[in-house]
């Protein structure tokens, strides 16, 4: 954390959030983020409040501008500004203004810390939800989703009883997501857990032998809904279609303050949906849903600095979709287990 | 005799109106009565009427089983002539009546009812009461008859005196719908309370924090209602004014409490209504992209803005507003959004499957948001919001957290407002043409097909003028507000937080 201090644009907060994701596999993206503003805090020399909320906001701006799905990050960016003006704004610690400063910056490894054991937390709610004799469906690399259901194949050879089978949709394409559920296999079959991996199109033909699905998320929003993995979706729509509960694993700074009506109101553009003729990919600009001004921004940004890797962008693996709250049974969070409608409630409570 | 036939007057005067079947039933209840009424008679009558009874009262005593016979005859003709042939048609449209009237097991349970109440002294004068109670709740729907309040005030005739002559124009503008809609009426009655208490003086010996509410602030209020029952938002707003007069300190010198009253009413308006409904335009304003079809119902002053607003941020969409009588609120936020320039499509509210296929997403006003997430909105909402979550269209309300409420309801019937019956007819019928020939010759107004003008004479025909319908949670996915986007169930999280934490 330690480096030479300099003007922010001397400072790459996106460098930065990559190398720390880089750096610690088990890392989430809210919290890289979060680490990445605080060590971009440490290396500025802001004096106000308002200086320090204003390069927080111009940091937060430039990671959002630059990585293509900054919907989870966002929720790590959001919650570290909520944080900071509440507790610098506050008239009686106005005056402890550096040492707010310094606390923070001195503590950034602790919130890191808490993160993780956050996921041990979640793990020990979550495990009471797989019995005996279950068949339980996942997708995914999610870690949290891993050490969940690692923690009830533990728990299981403890005491002996309790044999469940997984699932695991896994995509068929090889790409990084495919390393971590592999990991997250491995580790079950090691723990002496059946698992067998489907393709996505194999969800509906064995969703009769599922008893639950537990999914992770990149990001809970608002009113309960995830955005999560391409393919969460369809199988959110067929858990409920079958009857089955649909859980979602998800530490709570995942908590983002986004609002989606539909699939297309994400705020990042994928390129899902490619109109193709043999002369080329059709773009009817006129239908097109063309956000908001940041949003067209983000775009040019893509465009000009990830030109070469525009398909990987547009590929299935990478893209997210929107769960909407009603396909949920419940959320696991470290706090307890919500109800997606009591997501709205803890953001309102951070917030106001 | 002399003495019962002007409490027999008065329901003679509607009985024209009623139906068959009331007919029959009233004419039984009648006989009943009369029975009742000859039984006694005797007792009663002994003291005040001496002139036409004592002959009827002696033969009573004497000879019971004769009086049952005669005397109702007698007094079916003195007394109610004209009544007695409509008795007589209403039983020959049932033939033999007299007998199923007996067998009948709902006259036989209605008779059962009757039959203890006779031998009450009391029996003679609940007599002509019950003709009087059908006849007014005729025209009233059963179901909804906790709702129908007395008929709205549109006369000074009887207001109090303490009520204020700002507070009385509004309840006339109130009740005439020149003031219309949730927020609209809740910022003139603040504004108009604002003027009262300009001119209130606190009486010598008490306080204006113990005074002003009950004694003053009461009648304005009482005034308000019998205009127009008040809107939750309203309802909202007295509740904090009245806690905020509480919480006056009494050693405050009048006008500075005064003042600052008015004062706090002005940021009220501004913080909770007129910023409010900026800050959730802006925010709605974001659900409407390049390409939309926003789908409206009636008029809502916070969508009309929305709507306006992302006109002026140069979005291009299409707006489609639905609309129902009988206030066709819709069509004057047509008119707006048209000569902003925007795209306008104007639907009746018998085309909203027509009007959602087109939608890319709904905008609803509120009237109140209810604690379990329902939606309480101008009739018809509730259909549109159905039709578009058929479709998978989102629908979206905009409301200010003044609206939301701590009441929950299940249904459209616990909860609502009746309007007057009559606005629901239709205006284009040249009402000064009928009433002319009606005077003129009887017999040819009878002569006349009736149409609904006359729907108070046509039996079995009852006019609801409802104002709201509940939509259910499920159907609204989003509900803007200042506080930003929620699910409709979190409404009672940010009605603690806005109208009871403050």
């Amino acid at each position: 954390m330690a480096r030479s201090s300099g003007t922010p644009s001397d400072f790459n907060i996106v460098q930065t959030y990559r190398r720390l994701l880089a750096e610690d596999e088990e890392l989430t993206m809210p919290v890289a983020a979060i680490e990445a503003l605080i060590e971009g805090l440490a290396n500025t020399p802001a004096s106000t409040v308002s200086e320090t909320l204003d390069l927080v906001q111009k940091l937060t701006a430039q990671l959002k501008q630059r990585i293509p799905n900054s919907i989870s990050l966002s929720a790590g960016t959001d919650l570290f500004q909520q944080y900071l003006i509440s507790n610098l704004q506050r008239p009686s610690d106005r005056g402890d203004f550096d040492q707010i400063r310094t606390h923070l910056v001195q503590n950034g490894k602790l919130f890191v810390e808490r993160a993780k054991a956050a996921r041990e937390t979640i793990a020990g709610f979550g495990r009471h939800f797989i019995r005996d004799g279950d068949v339980v469906l996942t997708n995914g690399g999610s870690r949290v989703v891993g050490s969940l259901l690692r923690s009830a194949a533990e728990s299981s050879n403890n005491r002996g009883s309790i044999r469940f089978k997984v699932i695991y949709v896994i995509s068929p394409n090889k790409t990084a997501e495919e390393d971590e559920s592999t990991a997250n296999i491995a580790a079950l079959r090691e723990r002496d857990i059946p698992v067998a991996t489907i393709p996505s199109t194999a969800v509906a033909y064995c969703i009769d032998q599922v008893t639950q699905c537990f999914v992770g998320a990149e990001g809970v929003v608002e009113n309960g809904g995830i955005v999560s993995r391409m393919g969460t979706y369809q199988i959110g729509m067929l858990a409920k279609a079958a009857g089955r509960p649909f859980y979602v694993v998800s530490e709570s700074h995942k908590f983002v303050r986004l609002y989606p009506i539909n699939q297309h109101d994400l705020g990042i553009e994928q390129d899902v949906v490619d109109f193709k003729t043999s002369k080329g990919s059709v773009k009817d600009d006129g239908a097109a849903d063309v956000r908001g001004g940041d949003d067209e921004g983000v775009a040019d940004v893509e465009g000009t600095e990830r030109s070469g890797t525009k398909g990987a962008i547009s590929a299935p693996h990478e893209a997210v979709d929107y769960t909407p709250p009603h396909l949920i049974s419940g959320i696991i969070t470290e706090s307890g287990v919500l109800l997606p409608s009591a997501v709205s409630e803890e953001l309102i409570k951070i917030w106001f | 005799m002399s003495e019962t036939t002007p409490d027999h007057d008065p329901p003679r005067v509607n009985e024209q109106k009623l139906t068959p079947a009331e007919l029959k039933k009233r004419a039984k209840a009648e006989k009943q009565a009369r029975r009742a009424a000859q039984k006694d008679q005797k007792p009663e009558e002994e003291g005040p009427p001496p002139a036409a009874e004592p002959a009827n009262g002696i033969n009573g005593e004497s000879k019971t089983p004769q009086k049952n016979s005669s005397a109702p005859q007698q007094q079916q003709q003195q007394q109610q002539k004209p009544k007695a042939e409509k008795q007589q048609k209403a039983q020959q449209q049932k033939p033999g009546k007299q007998g199923a009237q007996e067998a009948e097991p709902h006259h036989k349970r209605t008779g059962s009812q009757q039959m203890p109440l006779r031998r009450r002294p009391s029996q003679s004068g609940a007599q002509p009461k019950a003709p009087v109670k059908t006849k007014k709740d005729n025209k009233q729907v059963e179901l909804f008859s906790h709702l129908y309040t007395q008929p709205r005030r549109h006369t000074i005739e009887g207001v109090s005196k303490d009520v204020h002559p700002a507070v009385l124009a509004l309840g006339f503008q109130i009740s005439s719908y020149e003031i219309c809609g949730s927020s609209a009426r809740c910022v003139a009655m603040l504004l108009a309370f604002k003027e009262a208490i300009q001119e209130y003086t606190t009486p010598v010996g008490t306080s204006l924090a113990r005074h002003l509410t009950s004694h003053y602030l009461s009648p304005q209020i009482d005034f308000l209602k019998s205009c127009r029952p008040i809107s939750e938002s309203m309802g909202n707003a007295i509740r904090w004014l009245k806690k905020l007069i509480v919480e006056i300190d009494p050693s405050t010198p009048e006008q500075e409490a005064k003042d600052e009253l008015c004062e706090r009413i002005d940021t009220f308006i501004r913080e909770r209504i007129t910023v409010t409904d900026q800050a959730i335009a802006a925010s709605a304003c974001q659900q409407i992209k390049n390409g939309s079809v926003v789908l409206t119902y009636a008029k809502s002053s916070i969508v009309e803005k929305t709507i306006l607003e992302a006109h002026a941020k140069g979005t291009q969409f299409r707006v489609i507003v639905v609309d129902s009588r009988p206030l066709l609120e819709g069509k004057r936020q047509a008119t707006t959004l048209m000569h902003a320039g925007l795209e306008v499509e104007y639907v009746p509210f018998s085309g909203i499957p027509h009007a959602v296929k087109h939608a890319t997403v709904v905008l609803l006003g509120a009237h109140s948001m209810l604690s379990n997430g329902c939606l309480q909105s101008r009739i018809g909402t509730a259909a549109v919001a159905m039709h578009a979550t058929k479709r998978d269209i989102p629908v979206i309300v905009c409301c200010e957290s003044v609206k939301f409420s701590g009441k929950v309801a299940l249904d459209s019937i616990v909860l609502n407002e009746v309007a007057p019956a009559e606005e629901l007819l239709l205006p284009s019928k040249p009402t000064p043409s009928r009433p002319a020939p009606k005077d003129s010759s009887e017999d040819e107004a009878e002569a006349k097909p009736k149409t609904l003008e006359d729907w108070k004479d046509i039996p079995h025909l009852q006019l609801l003028n409802l104002m709201y319908d509940v939509t259910p949670a499920e159907y609204v996915r989003m509900v803007i507000c200042e506080y930003g986007s929620l699910p409709p169930s979190s409404v009672p999280v940010v009605h603690r937080l806005a109208n009871e934490g403050m």
